[in-house]
């Protein structure tokens, strides 16, 4: 354990950070020229290399974190400062699938998970995962053992099915944050409920953890991850710029520290590391594209393996992504989070997420991003692996249209498993749409 | 014959009828507040109508069909919806529905927590049985009365337990499956009381202890609904039963545990809220729902498991892998069968039961 | 010699009988397109093969495959059972056989006496079956003949994602009009198609052999890529399509 300790201190701040400077040198030396010529979008953004080098060391860490500090597997919508504040390091298993996805890895790791059973019909996350439990094989090394899997459903219930399965696998406990769905208005037995089971869950991570909470640390985590939404969501905000000065697809990478890394100094030191540049851009009149004629907004998860293809064509085509309802979640979450009261605001945040809420406030928020981003068409992506963020698009897609003259298309894809998509329908849908705009 | 019935209660006994989404639900606080329940399992078939594409093709055939079924007018004759929080697909249609037929009816919800007993989920059970009987107040006009509730606490104990001894004594009983489950199924929309005469009378069918009645091939069925119905009469041609019950719309909602009567029965209903079954919509935990599945085909000695489950089901699907595994190391054939509510089992479906069927039927010469 | 039983696998996309002797060995087999009215079929086939064989109309049929309960045979049994004691007769051991027909598969795992112990069949789409393949080598205007050869001299696969057979057609479409070479795309379809029948076969039990029956074993292409997306050799059983008709006949013997 002490030897453990030692090694993971040592990784965490020595090694790691020499690593992937020398990575990031290297890197830097090759791609300094900036944008390819004939290439639709606009220079590239700096702070990719910083992003880069931020994960690469988060997951350089988890490589030596188990044995050396409490491991916890965290969904993207767990109120994690509470483990934070206790000293866990966590992984996320969702991050880490998509991290899957964008090489392309979901079909080899989901192989096998239908190798032991598993359907394909399930969320491909879930499935690109557990391939990677079982093969032991990931992009980033290895993954640190758990000891504790925290999952809230405020995303969806299938993290619930999904942990249970990695309860069973890894023989470690589970703790979840079971928040009701909110028709209208969240009521106040049901924000009781969610604040007594943070109170359980502190037990169980201090427990876990070994020590004794601190309130004073608690808040300074709840500051830190108020901070920290705040400033992704002015980054995202930027984009109500005309011309937007980075693209959605863009976004869809760097919400990875926000997700990750929430409640921490080195996330928020990246955000405003973003911010400036962006800042910046906007100052210079420098867009994500070269030539922005058309925004849109895109609902629900990206298509991860598809990203790179889909961007271009519609930057060709003079059309960007400037708001997304995905990564503009973890910017929503910060108007209700107050560090005063870390618990009690985390039951409030945490329950209040648009996958928690119905289709009535769903609209209500895209009608309202339309707005403010000044929108002239939305892509609503209809994800066969998510079924909580995808049921009721057919309607939202009527009733953009009709409510909020946004015309919309549905573009039926999977975010991570390429083998449920074709890339050929799916082009010529989308290239049909942006036709209907001339 | 469903909706005559329905017409029949309103008229004769004043009752407000539900239209209920699956799967659990507080059906006591319903019954002592004179309201009826009408299910919606589907209907089987086809969606059809103009709702029937109003959800994507990958969403599981339960929430397709009955979206398609209110829009088509099916439901037009309740008082109100209930939506039981059993998935994220059933939470979408809490909003869909009413957005899409256009109807005006009170949409009321009974939030299911997930995970098991813990003492904040019991407070939160008692916050919802509250606010639902609140709800249901307002719809008849009628405050409940603890006396009511206690009355059906008592009658549906008595069903449970005749439902019990039916399924648990599934070897002793001289019905087929066809009938056993028209009868189990009844409860769905049949007025409590109704029901509980039919069960009398099935019990009356069933032979003493020790003997045996049924001697084909027992097999564990393990899903959401038995749809298309005629899985039975198929299975019963081959020459097997059903000898254990796990379907969620079935053996799932049968309370078997004793409860300790509480001086308030809204305590006792909240306790019993906690005393089904494992069901993984609710999510107790993996090992807790494998214990359960391997007790009841011990008890049933049943000689193969058929997880028949509906298509695109997240729920039941993340479990399959380790039920597989659980029972293959015991070395009980499990035969993996997904459903989309078809009107008609398909001839490969067919194909597959009487493949698992003369497999077991060979294991059981040698 | 004249036959002792006669065994039809009455598939949905060929006819196939087979008439034995009383030593089990196949003395006639047929193999036909199917026909919609399987029963006529059945008995004009039937009747030709009783009198090449001078066998008497009172032998007794077995009957598998979709249209096995209508041919009016004295016993029918499905595939899955079929297949693995038609296997087992000629194999003598178990193992897990692997069956592509034209509209399913199947995955039979055998015991060492050839009893099923479990299997398992894809759904009711045309991914990982034979239906796959005939409809993406109609796009490449291929014909099946041609296929090992041109498999044999790809240089590499192109890899084809989309293991369902609409989304596949067309992204063959287009990986031709980028100018992809057609063994390669075809490698990579074999591939595609193996790695959703492997799919369906999950965890292979260690040792113990993997067979191949059914039309699509006919191809050696086929036979390979499977052989490398299950990481075992596999071995086609002799006429392979008539594994089914055989199981059929002995289980009227």
């Amino acid at each position: 354990m002490i030897t453990r300790r030692l090694q993971y201190e040592l990784v965490k701040r020595l090694a790691a950070p020499l690593l992937v400077q020398l990575q990031g040198a290297s890197k830097r030396l090759k791609g300094r020229q900036g944008p390819r010529p004939g290439s639709p979008f606009g220079p590239p953004l700096k702070s990719v290399a910083l992003l880069k080098d931020l994960m690469t060391r988060h997951y350089l860490e988890g490589r030596y974190a188990d044995g050396a500090v409490p491991v916890a597997w965290v969904t993207s919508g767990f109120p994690v400062e509470i483990l934070r504040a206790l000293g866990f390091f966590s992984i996320y298993p969702e991050n880490h699938a998509a991290l899957c996805g964008v090489q392309r890895l979901t079909p080899e790791l989901s192989d096998a998970a239908e190798r032991v059973g598993h359907s394909r019909s399930l969320c491909s996350y879930a499935r690109t995962d557990m391939g990677a439990v079982l093969l032991e094989k990931t992009p980033v090394g290895r993954l640190p053992r758990p000891d504790l899997l925290a999952c809230c459903t405020n995303i969806c219930q299938t993290v619930l099915y999904w942990y249970r399965c990695l309860a069973d696998h890894f023989k470690v406990p589970l703790v979840l944050i079971d928040t009701p769905f909110v028709y209208g208005e969240s009521q106040e037995h049901h924000q009781q409920y969610v604040r007594d089971q943070l109170e359980e869950l502190l037990s169980v991570a201090e427990r876990i953890g070994g020590r004794r909470h601190s309130s004073e640390e608690l808040v300074r985590v709840a500051r830190l991850s108020h901070e920290g939404t705040l400033l992704w969501g002015e980054c995202l905000a930027e984009s109500t710029n005309r011309p937007a000065p980075w693209t959605g697809f863009d976004g869809f990478f760097h919400i990875a520290p926000i997700v990750t890394l929430r409640g921490s100094e080195e996330c928020n030191a990246y955000y405003r590391h973003l911010l400036d540049e962006l800042r910046h851009r906007v100052r210079h009149g420098v867009g994500g594209i070269k030539e922005e004629r058309y925004r849109l907004m895109w609902d629900n998860l990206p298509i991860w393996y598809n990203v790179r293809d889909m961007s271009t064509l519609l930057a060709e085509n003079r059309f960007n992504i400037v708001v997304t309802t995905y990564t503009n979640a973890w910017a929503e979450a910060g108007k209700r989070m107050d560090p005063t009261d870390p618990v009690g605001s985390a039951a409030r945040s945490y329950t209040h997420i648009i996958l928690n809420e119905d289709l009535d406030r769903r609209l209500e928020l895209m009608t309202r991003l339309a707005r403010e981003y000044h929108v002239d068409g939305a892509l609503l992506h209809s994800d066969r692996s998510c079924k909580p963020y995808s049921i009721g698009q057919v309607d939202l897609k009527d009733r953009l249209a009709r409510e909020a003259q946004v015309r919309a298309l549905l573009l039926e894809a999977d975010h991570n498993d390429p083998r449920a998509y074709s890339t050929e329908q799916g082009n010529t849908r989308l290239q049909a749409f942006m036709e209907s705009f001339a | 014959m469903r909706a005559e019935y329905m017409r029949e209660q309103k008229r004769s006994h004043g009752r407000k009828v539900l239209a209920v989404l699956p799967i659990q639900y507080p059906k006591e606080l319903l019954t002592a507040m004179n309201v009826l329940s009408m299910e919606l399992w589907g209907p089987p078939g086809a969606p059809r109508g103009p709702g029937a594409s109003r959800l994507q093709a990958y969403v599981c055939s339960v929430a397709r069909n009955a979206v398609a079924f209110v829009q088509a007018g099916g439901a037009a004759e309740v008082d109100a919806f209930l939506y039981p929080h059993a998935c994220d697909s059933i939470q979408g249609l809490a909003t869909l529905i009413p957005d899409l037929g256009g109807e005006d009816k009170p949409a009321l919800h009974y939030l299911n927590p997930k995970g098991g007993y813990r003492p904040s989920s019991r407070r939160f059970v008692a916050g919802e049985l509250r606010r639902l009987a609140a709800d249901l107040a307002e719809l008849t006009g009628e405050p409940l009365s603890a006396d009511r509730l206690s009355w059906a606490l008592d009658l549906h104990r008595e069903i449970d337990r005749l439902r019990a001894r039916l399924l648990d004594g599934r070897a002793r009983l001289d019905m087929t499956d066809s009938d056993l489950y028209a009868v189990l199924r009844r409860g769905e929309w049949l007025w409590p009381e109704d029901h509980l005469a039919e069960l009398k009378l099935a019990a009356s069918r069933l032979a003493p202890m020790g003997e045996v009645v049924q001697r084909g091939v027992g097999l564990l069925l393990s899903g959401i609904v038995p749809e298309p119905m005629s899985i039975f009469d198929e299975l019963s041609s081959m020459g097997a039963y059903v000898a254990a019950d796990d379907y969620a719309a079935v053996g799932r909602r049968v309370v078997r545990k004793q409860l300790l009567a509480s001086e308030d029965p809204m305590d006792t209903l909240a306790w019993l809220m906690f005393a089904y079954p494992p069901c993984p919509t609710r999510s107790t935990s993996l090992g807790q729902r494998m214990d359960y599945l391997d007790r009841l085909a011990t008890r049933s000695s049943a000689e193969g498991v058929i997880i028949h489950t509906v298509k695109f089901c997240e729920p039941e699907l993340f479990d399959v892998a380790g039920i597989k595994e659980r029972f293959g190391a015991r070395g009980l054939p499990v035969l993996f069968l997904e459903s989309e509510l078809e009107a008609e089992l398909s001839g490969q479906t067919i194909t597959r039961l009487e493949a698992f069927v003369e497999l077991l039927t060979q294991r059981r010469k040698s | 010699m004249s036959g002792v039983a006669i065994g039809v696998d009455a598939g949905s996309t060929t006819w196939k009988a087979v008439i034995l002797d009383d030593q089990g060995q196949v003395l006639a087999s047929r193999v036909a397109p199917a026909e919609p009215l399987v029963d006529q079929q059945t008995r004009v086939e039937l009747a030709r093969l009783r009198e090449r064989t001078s066998t008497s109309s009172d032998v007794p049929v077995g009957a598998t495959g979709y249209g096995r309960k209508r041919v009016g045979a004295q016993r029918a049994i499905t595939e899955i059972t079929c297949h693995a004691r038609g296997a087992f007769h000629i194999t003598g051991a178990g193992g897990v056989l692997v069956d592509v027909g034209g509209q399913d598969s199947k995955i039979i795992h055998m015991g060492p006496d050839g009893s099923v112990l479990d299997f398992a069949m894809n759904d009711k789409c045309a991914a990982g079956t034979g239906r796959f393949l005939e409809v993406l080598l109609g796009r490449l205007q291929v014909a099946w003949e041609d296929v090992p050869a041109l498999v044999a001299s790809a240089r590499s696969a192109v890899s084809v994602s989309s293991t369902c057979t609409v989304f596949a057609e067309s992204e063959v479409i287009s990986l031709v009009a980028e100018g992809e070479p057609v063994e390669g795309i075809l490698k990579g379809v074999h591939q595609s198609l193996a790695s959703r029948v492997a799919g369906l076969a999950g965890l292979l039990p260690p040792g113990g052999a993997v067979y191949m029956s059914g039309g699509v074993a006919l191809g050696r292409a086929m036979v390979d890529a499977l052989a490398a997306a299950l990481g075992r050799p596999v071995t086609v059983l002799a006429e392979p399509q008539l594994v089914g008709a055989l199981g059929a006949a002995l289980s009227v013997r």
